[in-house]
Parts: structure tokens; C-alpha cells; sequence
């Protein structure tokens, strides 16, 4: 029985890609996890170390090759978990408007009109796209895209949000700001999060907890980190500095 | 001071003004007709009428044609056949199209066979056709439908397959359906090839009919070209040549229009 405080349990979980019969490619081998229900877990590694395809795993994309993963939701279908896509480009629907696609998951599960558009209305409040209902995803800059596909995930109400480097492509000073819209709906909403990225200073901005990922292939988590920093997070103190070298000096444990 | 600048803008503008006009005129293509025109008669004037009918003359022949009603009932015969197997084709190439595409095994199988079959060309299977589905109207139908296969399924297929992996999942992901991923992702995002498809498929369908008709009709745009050598009418040929391109033109320029105007949000017409 898991503890009722967490959300997300995996226990030697391992990915393996089948390259000829006899010798299968271990992506990911020996990876334990386990993520509190409302914690903010950041997947922090270098680029190829498998952090994404342990992020599929999670959401269902992918299967397990070995181990054991639970997922514990007081929804059991899949809609517990949302999936914020790297891409908003290739992830949105570009023939629907912002609103039709904040409102596509609910379209889908025949949630009458009205209250779709209620419930749509509400995530472009929270999400901070207020003016732009009723443009078309190509019309908007890369950072509303992204708040596009928060707003189209968040309006399934899902426990846990699972996010694939969402703001790797952003320029700088809109990355900031997303963070801090991140941070403060994740603190409005209460859920999990799991957010991947390559980025250290990202990963003291917004987790809690960081787990660190070797590089593959057989990569793992090597070690998790607890950020003890209060939010909203500056990244001008000493202690910020504090932190950033300590998991800075994680990777440079294991020779990365 | 002040005066002299005011003048200048004001040239400025009237300058501007013309280039728009210039500008409009050429878009608006009239100079590559005007120039066709011009070539075509200088080169009729140096042949004889029966070889090389002059743009006049073959105006003279369209009017000849055209007075007794003939002409028109020809284009309507031979624009039917066009919709009637564009549109079959076009109902049958969808979904056959999004069935090979969505499903790996159907694709396997059907794959070479339609890379082997889409290289016969529709005017091959004209005796057959007309052998199996008669002498009248079905197996010029049944020429476009297969004339227009093809091109619409592959082009179908090809939309399908370039769908962006993370449409399907995040559709997925938020509780869609297989059937509801079909509906509302893999088809909205298809409609721009399918569009195309239909587009290049109204090309392959007047070569068909026109081909069919040649062989076997006994009206229609093509049944005119071909009959105009008995009688050595050789400005009846031009006249179907361009009646040919005319009805392609309007019907290319309708569709387009249509598509514009009620799938602006699928991005088909860019």
C-alpha cells in the first residue's frame, strides 16, 4: 500500500529499445522515484539522458520494459495526469481557436456547452490570456502558446501536470516570467507537477525537489536534491548561489 | 518651405498611386493572355486556316458552334461526367485515404499495391471500362472516379501521416477517443492535403473524360475535338481547347474560392 501522500511511485523501472535480439538498449535501467501528491519535482539532466522518456512513461505514453509503476489519482483514467508538450506548435490544434482549444478535452468528454465555455473562461483568466478567447494559435507569441497549452491541460482537471521542458524554446526574459506564472498557478491549483529540464538555474526556480539523472544510456535518477528556498524564488540571494552549486556539483560527480 | 514640401508629398503619392495601378494590372495575369493572343495571331497569319486557325477565326468557330445551343450542351455533358466522377472519387479516395493511413497493416498490405497500380494511366482501362460497365454514362463516371483515386488518397494519406505525434498524444491524453481522435484531430489536420488531393484530381479527371469521350461518346467537349477532323474544322479544336481550359479554370477558381471561404481555419489555401 502507498502512503497517501504520494502521487507517483516507481520502483526499478527500465526502458529498453530492442536494437537487435539478442542485446536490448537499456534507455533508462534501476530508476526510483517516488513524488509526493502536490510537490513540484523537477527531472534535471543533460540532453539524451532519458529524462523525456521517463516522462512518457509516466503519462502512459510509453510502456515500462521492466519494474513497476503506480499512479495514484482519485480519477483512474488517464485524465489524471496532464501532458504539457515541449513544441506548442505541434502539440495545439492550429483549426481551433485558443478557447476551443482550452475547452478540447471537455468537447470530448460531451461536457454541455455552456459549461465548457465557463470552465474555459476560467482557465484563460488563470493562466493570464484574457483578450485572446477567440485568436488562433499562430497568431500568438511562443510564451501564449505555452500558456495556451497550460490552459487547454489544466481545464481537465488533471492531479498531476507532467511538463517536457515547456519553456526551452522561449527567450529569456519570457522564461522568467512563465516560471513565475508556473509557480503561482501551481501554488492556486495544488498539484503535482513533474517538470523536465536541462536547465540548473530553471530547476532552483521552480522545484522542490530535483531529481538529478545520469547519462545514458542505463541512466537513472543519481540522487534528488531538496530546495529548502521559500517562493517565489530570488535568484540574486547567496543561498540561491548555494544551491546552484551544490547540484552543479552533483553533475560534476559523475562527469558530466 | 512649407509649400514645396507639400508638393513633394504630393507627387510622391500620385507616383505611388500609379505603380499601384501597374502593379495591379500585372497581377491581374491580363498580360499573359494579351501576349498568347498576339503570338497565336502572328503565328496564324503565316499558315494556312485549316492548319492553324487564327484567334478571330476561332472565335468565329465558337460562335458557330455556340448558336445552335451545341456547344453548351457539350460543356454541360462533359462537365457533368467531370463532377459526377470528381465527387464519387473524391467520397470513396477520404476515407480510404484515412483508413490507410491510420492503420499500419492496411498500410503495409495496400501500399505497393497502390504504387504499382497508380502508374496506369485511366485512358489504359477505357476499352475495359466500357466492357464492363457499358457503352453510356458509368464508365465515364467510373474512368474519373479511378482517374481521381489516387491523387486523393495519396495526398490523404500523406496528411495523415504527417500529423505531429504530440497532437495525437495530447488528443489522447485529454480523454479523446479513438474514433473522436479521427474526427477532430487526424481529419482537421488532413484537410489541407485532401484539399490539395482534390485540386490536382480535377486536372487527371479532364484528361480522363476527354480521352473518354474521344473513344466513346456521342456528345461532350471531347467527342467535338475528335469529331472536328472528319470535317477538317480545325478552329472547333480550338474552340474545345479553350472551352477545355475555361471550364478547368472556373471550376479550379470556385473551389478555391469555397475553400477559402469555409475552411480559412484548416490554412488550405495559403
Amino acid at each position: 500500500m502507498p502512503a497517501i501522500a504520494d502521487a507517483i511511485i516507481l520502483k526499478n523501472g527500465a526502458k529498453t529499445f530492442q536494437q537487435d535480439e539478442d542485446s536490448p538498449t537499456y534507455v533508462l535501467k534501476g530508476v526510483d522515484l517516488t513524488i509526493e501528491k502536490g510537490q513540484f519535482y523537477i527531472l534535471l539532466g543533460p540532453s539524451g539522458c532519458g529524462k523525456s522518456t521517463l516522462l512518457n512513461i509516466i503519462a502512459g505514453f510509453l510502456e515500462l520494459s521492466e519494474g513497476n509503476l503506480e499512479i495514484v489519482t482519485s480519477n483512474t483514467n488517464r485524465d489524471g495526469r496532464g501532458f504539457v508538450f515541449q513544441s506548442a506548435d505541434s502539440a495545439l490544434f492550429p483549426w481551433l481557436t485558443v478557447e476551443e482549444n482550452i475547452a478540447f478535452g471537455l468537447k470530448m468528454k460531451k461536457v454541455p456547452t455552456e459549461e465548457r465555455k465557463k470552465i474555459a473562461e476560467h482557465y484563460i483568466k488563470l493562466t493570464g490570456l484574457t483578450g485572446h478567447a477567440k485568436k488562433f494559435p499562430d497568431n500568438l507569441s511562443g510564451g501564449m502558446k505555452q500558456r495556451v497549452q497550460l490552459a487547454r491541460v489544466l481545464a481537465n482537471e488533471p492531479e498531476i501536470l507532467l511538463m517536457d521542458e515547456p519553456f526551452g524554446a522561449l527567450d529569456a526574459m519570457t522564461r522568467r516570467s512563465m516560471q513565475n506564472e508556473l509557480i503561482r498557478i501551481w501554488r492556486e491549483t495544488n498539484k503535482t507537477i513533474i517538470f523536465v529540464t536541462h536547465d540548473i538555474q530553471e530547476a532552483i526556480i521552480l522545484g522542490q525537489k530535483i531529481g538529478i539523472m545520469s547519462v545514458g544510456p542505463s541512466s537513472k535518477i543519481t540522487t534528488t536534491y531538496d530546495v529548502k528556498l521559500s517562493y517565489p524564488r530570488d535568484l540574486t540571494t547567496a543561498e540561491f548561489n548555494d544551491c546552484y552549486r551544490r547540484v552543479q556539483a552533483h553533475f560534476e560527480d559523475y562527469g558530466i | 518651405m512649407t509649400t514645396i514640401k507639400v508638393e513633394a508629398a504630393n507627387t510622391k503619392t500620385t507616383v505611388i498611386e500609379k505603380k499601384k495601378k501597374v502593379n495591379r494590372f500585372l497581377k491581374s495575369g491580363v498580360l499573359g493572355w494579351v501576349v498568347i493572343l498576339v503570338v497565336w495571331q502572328i503565328a496564324s497569319l503565316f499558315s494556312e486556316e485549316m492548319f492553324l486557325p487564327s484567334p478571330y477565326a476561332t472565335f468565329k468557330g465558337m460562335i458557330e458552334i455556340a448558336s445552335d445551343g451545341t456547344l453548351f450542351v457539350y460543356m454541360g455533358y462533359s462537365f457533368a461526367r467531370v463532377l459526377a466522377g470528381w465527387s464519387l472519387g473524391l467520397l470513396i479516395a477520404v476515407p480510404v485515404g484515412l483508413l490507410i493511413g491510420t492503420n499500419t497493416w492496411i498500410r503495409t498490405i495496400l501500399e505497393p499495391v497502390i504504387n504499382f497500380v497508380r502508374f496506369i494511366p485511366p485512358l489504359a482501362f477505357i476499352t475495359l471500362f466500357m466492357l464492363w460497365f457499358g457503352i453510356g454514362e458509368q464508365s465515364k463516371v467510373f474512368l474519373i472516379v479511378y482517374a481521381t483515386f489516387f491523387v486523393i488518397t495519396i495526398n490523404t494519406l500523406t496528411g495523415v501521416l504527417s500529423i505531429s505525434k504530440d497532437k495525437l498524444l495530447s488528443a489522447r491524453s485529454m480523454g479523446a477517443t479513438k474514433f473522436q481522435t479521427l474526427l477532430h484531430v487526424v481529419i482537421p489536420a488532413a484537410v489541407p492535403y485532401i484539399f490539395t488531393g482534390a485540386k490536382l484530381a480535377m486536372g487527371s479527371s479532364f484528361m480522363a473524360i476527354i480521352g473518354a469521350e474521344m473513344v466513346a461518346a456521342n456528345e461532350g467537349i471531347g467527342f467535338m475535338i475528335w469529331n472536328a477532323r472528319l470535317y477538317f474544322k480545325t478552329d472547333w479544336i480550338f474552340v474545345g481547347l479553350v472551352v477545355l481550359g475555361l471550364m478547368g479554370f472556373l471550376m479550379d477558381r470556385l473551389f478555391t474560392y469555397g475553400g477559402r471561404k469555409f475552411l480559412a481555419r484548416y490554412k488550405v489555401v495559403s
